[in-house]
């Protein structure tokens, strides 16, 4: 878990690092000791310089939590795990190629489904089951990639909608594959012997392993050319066409990945949940993980985590107050979040940051 | 001796711009009332942002005062409401409305039913073209009807000011020289006062009284109309034609 | 023959509450270009506030005349607060706002009525006309007669009132508007209200049906949408015949296609609005648009 939220944090640096050549263009931007000036210089600096070390130790914290938490915290841990691995696919979608989608708790829903009937029916190994849940997954990316790359906006927003909205009704229709609303109940993995370790423990730590590969996957995608053209696309479309990127292409291959990392993300809740059925996964799942990742932050590395961390904990804190808080919470902080900062915490984290380091250098 | 007839429109030391982007350095002007008055000069001079800056489409700085009542910081709407009516560039025409409803549009801030149905035969009268076009959508206007129905509609209002942004633009030369011929009658038949931007000076010289030669933000130059046109080194330096 | 005629009949008493819904997003889509997600959330908490009234003992059409009320300033309200801070922003931003606003909506309902399913009086009789074995209910009567009288009033505002005229002027050219003296803000509003109230007509008209609850209308929104779509985002008539024709598709496919059945009709709009997106994205009635950069 803190492996990842460095990965992001350094890979936030680095998107501000590469917007900066930008700004130094703007006249009278330099002598204010904003971004583009030596103070933004030094900043990054020593971000590089503290990274590794900061990496490290909030690995050690993750890996040392879930023998200091109760069981529960842990499941929870674990959950939050699970979200920001669909996060991170959402996030790829939305935060970076500028795409919507109001239903990707159905590639969550397919992940889900697809480890479940595989551990249900064959018995399949379950560490099989990510890499063939993921692929379903992507394949069915790929197969809406192509008429959503024809749909602007708002109108894909319908029909991932109406995709989402239809997966409940079908989940429950073909009852003898699916087990209908009943569901399937399916046995966890257990810990090897060897590790010593308890069942949520082993849990935790399958998901953690996911999530690390997972956000350096997404790391890897964002810097290379792909993540370029998602950026080129999302800032201007029209101009990343003239400038040769194929835009079918990209922005179908951006719906593919963005539901292979939900794919994922589904298999890992049914191994730690160890039951599935179509209520698990409702329209407002979608709906929450739109929220999530517009709380945490579109286009940051480290968005996912804490959208993962605000969809797991906001409503288990505010239930308490009323069944109907969480949904007002996430609500009138989305609205918020696009008035006052379209980056989401993982950007308001980066502003307190960047002002602490600037403060901490005066003295 | 200035009366207030002459200091109708006063633009006091004007600046304004989009954005980070200075487009006027502090223009100063009056027109009087009845007046035509041409607003002259090369492209990118800043002849638009001036009639914007004067109907609140853009921001500015100074005075702009229209018988006495500040226009600046004053929203479009509100300048319109205060009898200015503007012809923009492109002439803001809405395409998808019949003929007929732009022409009630211009008349939008108005309650004087009658004298708008009045109105709208008197625009009629100078547009005999329009008439025959009520109920045909604006869309379907030829250039040169839409910059009458644009005209037309700006009449509506009637307006204390009437602002026109390059009427000629995109015109056949026959089809602006009655255009023109048509802002000249408006203007003395019914005393509206005009501000007319142009690149064609010598058709807005042809019906100014006074006239500004505007560069790069600054007015160069200013004189009556005549004096203007036959300074020849002028026509030459700014004007970009011969006489 | 006769049954097949029934069915089409109770297709067009689903497809005039899609269509009400529709005419909603059509109404907010043609004034802003935004496609307002919780134009159905919206409706139901107005169906809630009409149930208020009814539960402290006003008869059914005062307190749909005092919702009607309540919802025009609401949505004129929400204009003001809500969307008008990200007005002209990117398309995504609105789509997110209204997604938020569809999440808060629907809590608040839950909030303050709480997640339990109530009953919702019918006003209209029950009981049916019957003509050449076909028995049309007297509610479905009185849907498309309520969704008629809509449509007819809408016309009437747009094309004989000064009003309308300055609301068509504001959807066809902003900046032109402002010009001759219309206040652009205000009219956006007045839009926004006017599609709130007509939601809220079809909130009432749909509770009878289903059941009073929070998530009562997100099956229905996915309808509107379909109607929408179909007959074009900028058309209100468009809107209509497309509710009529999804409703009618519906009801036909899950009573004459065995795959669909009762329970995978949601499917059909989905399948309309696919179809429609790609053979004919302005879809029926609409006007090809020309894509701002």
């Amino acid at each position: 878990m803190s492996e990842t939220a460095n990965t992001a944090n350094t890979a936030s640096t680095a998107n501000e690092a590469a917007a900066e050549p930008a700004e130094v263009q703007a006249p009278g931007r330099d002598a204010s000791g904003e971004p583009g000036s030596w103070g933004a210089r030094l900043r990054d600096a020593a971000v590089e310089r503290w990274r590794p070390i900061a990496l490290a130790a909030l690995l050690l914290a993750a890996c040392y939590a879930p023998f200091q938490l109760v069981p529960f915290r842990v499941f929870q841990l674990t959950m939050v795990l699970v979200y920001a691995v669909a996060l991170l696919g959402l996030n790829l979608l939305v935060g970076h190629a500028g795409q919507i989608s109001l239903g990707h708790g159905a590639f969550f829903a397919v992940g889900a489904y697809a480890a479940a009937l595989m551990l249900d029916r064959w018995d399949v190994p379950y560490l099989l089951t990510l890499p063939v849940a993921a692929a379903v997954a992507f394949v069915l990316g790929l197969g809406l990639g192509v008429p959503a790359v024809r749909l602007h906006g708002l109108y894909l927003a319908l029909v991932t909608l109406s995709i989402a909205v239809f997966l409940v009704p079908l989940l429950k229709r073909f009852e003898s594959v699916t087990g209908g609303s009943m569901g399937l109940t399916l046995t966890k993995p257990a810990p090897p012997a060897w590790t010593g370790l308890a069942e949520d423990q082993w849990l935790y730590f399958l998901a953690l392993a996911v999530a690390v590969a997972a956000f350096l996957l997404a790391r890897n995608l964002l810097r290379s050319r792909v993540g370029r053209a998602l950026h080129a696309v999302r800032d201007n479309e029209a101009a990343a066409e003239v400038m040769g990127v194929r835009l079918p292409f990209y922005k179908t291959l951006a719906f593919a990945w963005s539901a292979m990392f939900a794919g994922a993300a589904g298999c890992v809740y049914t191994w730690v949940i160890g039951f599935v059925s179509p209520d698990s996964f409702p329209v407002t799942l979608s709906i929450t993980l739109l929220a999530g990742i517009v709380v945490g932050g579109l286009g940051s590395l480290s968005g996912p985590l804490l959208g993962g961390l605000f969809v797991m904990f906001v409503p288990s804190w505010s239930q308490d107050i009323n069944k109907a808080a969480p949904g007002v919470i996430f609500g009138l902080l989305i609205i918020a979040v696009m008035y006052v900062a379209p980056t989401g915490l993982a950007g308001l984290a980066g502003r307190a940051a960047g002002r602490i380091r600037r403060t901490l250098r005066r003295e | 001796m200035s009366t207030p007839d002459d200091d109708f429109l006063v633009v006091e030391d004007l600046h304004a711009g989009y954005g980070g982007a200075r487009v006027l350095h502090g223009v100063s002007l009056t027109v009087g009332r009845g007046e035509v008055c041409a607003i002259l000069g090369p492209n990118g001079a800043g002849k638009t942002t001036l009639l914007r800056a004067l109907c609140g489409m853009v921001k500015g700085r100074g005075a702009v005062r229209l018988g006495g009542t500040g226009l600046l910081g004053r929203p479009p709407d509100a300048v319109a409401r205060l009898g200015v009516a503007h012809v923009p560039e492109g002439r803001g025409t809405f395409l998808p409305l019949t003929v007929e409803e732009n022409l009630r549009l211009g008349a939008f801030t108005r309650r004087d039913r009658a004298a708008v149905q009045a109105d709208l035969e008197r625009v009629h009268g100078y547009f005999p073209v329009l008439r025959k076009r009520l109920k045909q959508q604006a869309g379907s206007l030829s250039g040169g009807e839409q910059q009458m129905l644009a005209l037309g509609r700006a009449l509506m209002l009637r307006p204390r000011l009437l602002l026109l942004d390059e009427p000629s633009l995109g015109l056949a030369p026959m089809v602006t020289r009655e255009l023109f011929g048509i802002v000249r009658s408006i203007n003395e038949e019914e005393r509206t006062t005009v501000v007319v931007v142009e690149q064609n000076a010598h058709l807005a010289l042809g019906i100014a009284r006074q006239a500004h030669v505007l560069e790069t933000g600054r007015i160069v130059l200013s004189g009556p109309a005549e004096r203007i046109r036959a300074d020849e080194q002028v026509a030459r330096s700014y004007l970009g034609y011969r006489v | 023959m006769a049954g097949f005629a029934q069915q089409v009949v109770e297709g067009m008493g689903a497809g005039a509450i899609y269509a009400g819904l529709a005419l909603a997003l059509v109404l907010i889509h043609r004034f802003t270009g935004i496609v307002n997600f919780a134009q159905g959330e919206l409706a139901m908490f107005s169906t809630y506030v009409a149930w208020q009234f009814m539960d402290a003992g006003l008869p059914f059409w005062a307190a749909l005349a005092i919702t009607l009320t309540v919802s025009f300033t609401g949505g004129m309200l929400i204009e003001r607060v809500v969307i008008r801070p990200v007005e002209g922003a990117p398309e995504l931003t609105m789509v997110i706002v209204t997604v938020g606003l569809f999440i808060f909506v629907n809590a608040a309902a839950g909030w303050i009525w709480s997640f339990l399913i109530k009953d919702f009086p019918n006003p209209f009789p029950d009981g049916a006309l019957r003509a050449g074995g076909v028995a049309v209910g007297y509610p479905t009567l009185g849907i498309l007669a309520v969704v008629g009288l809509v449509m007819g009033l809408l016309y009437l505002l747009f094309r004989h009132t000064g009003i309308g005229l300055g609301m068509r002027a504001v959807a066809a050219d902003p900046d032109s508007a402002r010009l001759v003296g219309i206040r652009v803000g205000r009219t956006l509003a007045l839009g926004w209200g006017l599609a709130a109230t007509v939601g809220a007509v079809s909130g009432v008209l749909v509770a009878p049906l289903l059941f009073l609850e929070p998530n009562m209308m997100g099956g229905v929104l996915i309808y509107a949408f379909a109607a929408a779509t179909l007959g074009g985002f900028d058309s209100p008539a468009g809107a209509v015949v497309g509710g009529l024709v999804v409703g009618v598709a519906e009801t036909l496919a899950g009573a004459y296609v065995d795959v669909v059945g009762s329970d995978l009709k949601i499917g059909v709009p989905l399948v309309i609005i696919l179809v429609v997106l790609l053979l004919r994205p302005q879809g029926l009635f609409g006007r090809a648009t020309v894509e701002r950069a």
